[in-house]
């Protein structure tokens, strides 16, 4: 209480004590927040931190569970965005929340038509015109009548605070205050610019919520940064107060035990070469890339969102298609684009998102399992329903996967347990290399345990891994080695042994 | 932003070679989303009209496409929006059935002593508009996809038209209805006219009405539609009685014109409704094209067909060439790439 009380004095917008809870994991914990007027407030935090689950709360698209939202000293209830939009609250999202195939102007004033209309029927001349005015306010050149889906992420989001800023006038909100999740990261460098200015600009008539993983930009330009950890408030400073260094610490935190990632058990790495990428290039994506994996290594990539590290794995596991270089596997060049050939060859690519890419939900867990090795299951030309259930049923117990029977649907499943039946139908296929994309995202904190058990037990037998995970400690605790990469590029190479384990500050630097 | 520099740099280029009003003309044209429509019909209209020696080009065959083109185009208008939303509404044929039979029933007749005279277009579009209450409340309220429910309800509809009609051919006493619609206004037939009016008032519903943005932003993106406020599953409701509504009227028209009322009438409608409209330009994916789409598209399917006529195509032949075109339509109207994949 003690860091929001003083700045809720004077503030516009204050949210007081909120938690929320999901089943196994406590999101927000007794979060404060005030916004003043005028203000920009930077709120940073790392993934899972809790920013936009708060977030949501704040424009009505989730409840709080505890903790009260005041808006000029009154308490308010938002049950949906259109109450926030009437208190003027409002949100530009990271992937845009406007409906693509109407035009600028279409967007600008949805649902809340009403003064164009004269019986009924609106006056488009007088709502292009509105439109114009608007965006002029703003300093924006953006034909009205395009498509919104045709005028680049930029003008969308300017769009979307010129909707916002209009909808604010409209319910009489004189201090509207905006929340900007991440605007800065679908943006080029002279866009970004604009943004800012656009920021300073509005700064005047209205307050904003800035959240972005550039701490630097964050510091640059908002007046106060809040800083979340694990759903709790870590500390708030003014801005000019603040250096990139002590963020950087407060966001990763110091808590840090070995025994979280079973570093014990971690091996040497560096066995026999399974995996050689040499000089992979995508244009757009990534710059020539090369690196190895080893028999029972874990390597860990790191980097922000646009640093290329998604694209190159899914050029490894076929799913995309790289420009130029090769992968060899167990020294045994890959085909390009090709998921099949790759996981012909041995590759298993464990997706970020399980329940829509990994997983075929309303399939059985035996199914599932069995999905890649049906043509070892068959007696003769026909699926044989007692090997389909032998070899389910062994890696059920093999990955102690918790489930009523093999033939419960995946849906069924909790989160953790969705991730092992992922996990095994690829080890049932005799994996070679595994690359796993965020794999204890939206798990259990039990559940993580026994998924770092299990990649320390697979790295034991000799599969070699590629991981992307959630949190840089989890990236340092589980990996033999890291590969840092930064807009496209291959920075460095951390070695990660249990012995000398970087410290996660040292990792942050390099990447932001 | 660059999209905006780079369409605006071709325009500069554009200007240099042609005179403004050209430019801005041909801007228009290519915005007012039938641009691709207006260019097949100078296509096939050029074709046939080579291919007939100017036969087709005569006053007397566009007097006769333009009233062949009226009743499909009404169907188009009633379909399109279901799929604007992105949905789909089969349900065409059940709803044209039933309606034709109430219209044998109840308007003058040799098996019965019912006259109920104009107030038949009433009616008949009650009815058409009950039938899609139903299919909407179906979609909205039991959850169940555009695509069964109108299926389902379309046999449903059916069944009930056979029952209700047992099946007989019922002559249409009463003609004023189809003497208004043979009739024509500076040689121009009364129906077609009437479909090019009834065209223009969806149309400014839908660009110029609350309903009508909310139906385009429920093709565009439901979610996003749903968190600005609309109320998806009222608009998904009126959608569909809309829908209903317009087949009413299109099989009281139907009806008149063949002098004939039969539970088999609606049996052929679907697949040409479903034609005209890919062919105008509604995308399948939702949110894209209006009614000048729907009409369009019907005028063009029905130019085609009374071209292949004049050229004395085998009819089987003519059928297929009906098949070809919606396939191509829809591969030419959807921007196949924005799908993940294709069910």
């Amino acid at each position: 209480m003690s860091v929001g009380n003083g700045a809720s004095r004077d503030s516009i917008l204050a949210l007081r004590g909120i938690t929320k809870t999901f089943p196994g994991v406590v999101a927000l914990d007794g979060v404060e927040l005030a916004i003043r007027r005028n203000e920009v407030v930077g709120l940073v935090g790392e993934n899972g931190a809790g920013k936009s689950v708060l977030m949501k709360i704040m424009i009505g698209l989730m409840q709080p569970d505890e903790g009260s939202i005041m808006l000029g000293g009154e308490p308010i209830t938002l049950r949906n965005p259109l109450d926030a939009i009437r208190n003027g609250i409002g949100m530009v999202f990271q992937d845009g929340s406007m409906v693509p195939n109407m035009s600028v102007t279409e967007n600008l004033f949805l649902c809340h038509e009403n003064g164009f209309s004269n019986l009924g029927v609106f006056s488009l001349r007088s709502m292009r015109e509105s439109a114009r005015a608007l965006l002029a306010e703003l300093h924006l050149h953006i034909d009205v009548n395009l498509p919104v889906a045709e005028i680049g992420p930029a003008a969308r989001q300017m769009v979307e605070i010129a909707r916002l800023l209009w909808l604010s006038r409209l319910y009489g909100r004189d201090n509207p205050v905006l929340i900007l999740d991440e605007p800065t990261t679908v943006l080029a460098d002279k866009e970004r610019e604009t943004l800012f200015a656009i920021l300073r600009d509005i700064k005047k008539r209205a307050s904003v919520v800035f959240i972005s993983h550039r701490i630097q930009e964050v510091i640059e330009n908002s007046d106060r940064i809040c800083v979340l950890k694990d759903g709790k408030n870590v500390t708030e400073m003014d801005a000019s107060d603040a250096r990139l260094v002590r963020i950087e610490q407060l966001m990763v935190g110091h808590s840090f035990s070995a025994d979280r990632f079973h570093q014990d058990d971690q091996g040497a790495g560096g066995g026999k070469e399974i995996l050689r990428v040499e000089n992979l290039d995508r244009a757009g994506s990534f710059e020539p890339i090369s690196f190895t994996v080893g028999e029972g290594e874990i390597v860990s990539l790191i980097g922000l969102v646009g640093s290329g590290k998604e694209e190159v794995c899914k050029c490894i596991a076929g799913l995309e298609k790289a420009d130029t270089g090769s992968i060899f596997l167990d020294g045994r060049r890959l085909p390009m684009g090709s998921p099949s050939s790759a996981v012909r060859a041995g590759v298993g690519h464990i997706p970020i998102d399980r329940r829509s890419e990994g997983l075929a939900l309303m399939m059985s867990v035996a199914e599932n399992v069995n999905l890649l090795v049906l043509n070892r299951l068959k007696a003769g030309v026909l699926l044989s329903p007692a090997r389909e259930r032998k070899n389910a049923q062994h890696w059920v117990a093999e990955c102690q996967i918790k489930t009523p029977s093999i033939s419960t649907m995946c849906a069924n499943l909790s989160g953790g347990n969705q991730q092992k039946t992922v996990i095994s139908k690829w080890l049932s296929s005799q994996v070679r290399l595994l690359i796993l994309d965020h794999p204890t995202r939206g798990v259990d904190v039990g559940a993580k345990d026994e998924i770092y058990k299990l990649m320390r037990r697979l790295a034991k037998e000799g599969i070699g891994m590629i991981i992307m995970c959630d949190t840089l400690e989890e990236d340092i605790g589980l990996s033999n080695r890291m590969l840092v990469m930064k807009d496209g590029r291959l920075m460095k190479e951390v070695d990660s042994s249990p012995r000398s384990k970087p410290s996660p500050q040292s990792i942050i630097s390099l990447i932001v | 932003m660059t999209s905006v520099r780079a369409r605006l740099g071709r325009l500069t280029l554009l200007r240099k070679w042609f005179p403004g009003p050209v430019v801005a003309a041909g801007v228009w044209f290519r915005r007012s989303g039938v641009a691709a429509q207006i260019l097949t019909l100078v296509i096939v209209v050029g074709v046939f009209a080579i291919g007939t020696r100017g036969k087709y080009l005569s006053w007397a065959n566009i007097q006769v496409i333009l009233s062949l083109a009226a009743i499909p185009a009404i169907f188009a208008i009633g379909l399109h929006p279901t799929i604007v939303l992105g949905g789909i509404d089969l349900s065409i044929q059940g709803v044209a059935s039933l309606c034709a039979v109430f219209v044998g029933v109840l308007l003058k007749n040799q098996f019965n002593s019912n006259d109920v005279g104009l107030w038949i277009i009433p009616i008949s579009m009650a009815i058409g508009g009950a039938a899609g209450v139903v299919c909407g409340v179906l979609n909205t309220g039991l959850r169940i996809p555009s695509f069964i429910a109108t299926l389902g309800m379309s046999w449903i509809l059916y069944g009930m038209a056979v029952y209700v009609g047992r099946a007989v051919n019922v002559q249409i006493l009463d003609t004023r209805i189809e003497k208004f619609a043979s009739a024509t206004l500076f040689g121009v037939p009364q129906i077609a006219i009437l479909a090019v009016l009834f065209a223009a008032i969806v149309q400014v519903v839908e660009d110029r009405t609350r309903f009508g943005r909310y139906m385009y932003a429920i093709g565009g993106d439901e979610v996003i539609a749903k968190q600005a406020g609309v109320n998806v599953d009222r608009t998904k409701i009126a959608v569909f009685t809309i829908a209903g509504i317009i087949y009413g009227l299109g099989s009281l028209l139907l009806a008149c014109r063949l002098g004939v009322a039969t539970s088999r009438m609606g049996l052929t409608l679907l697949f040409p409704t479903v034609t005209a409209v890919a062919v105008g330009g509604v995308a399948l994916t939702g949110g894209i094209g209006g009614a000048k789409n729907a009409a369009l598209g019907a005028l063009i399917v029905t130019a085609l067909n009374d071209g292949l006529v004049l050229m004395h195509v085998s009819p089987y032949i003519q059928q297929a060439v009906n098949g070809v075109v919606l396939i191509a339509a829809v591969a030419l109207t959807i921007d196949r790439k924005k799908l993940g994949f294709i069910k």
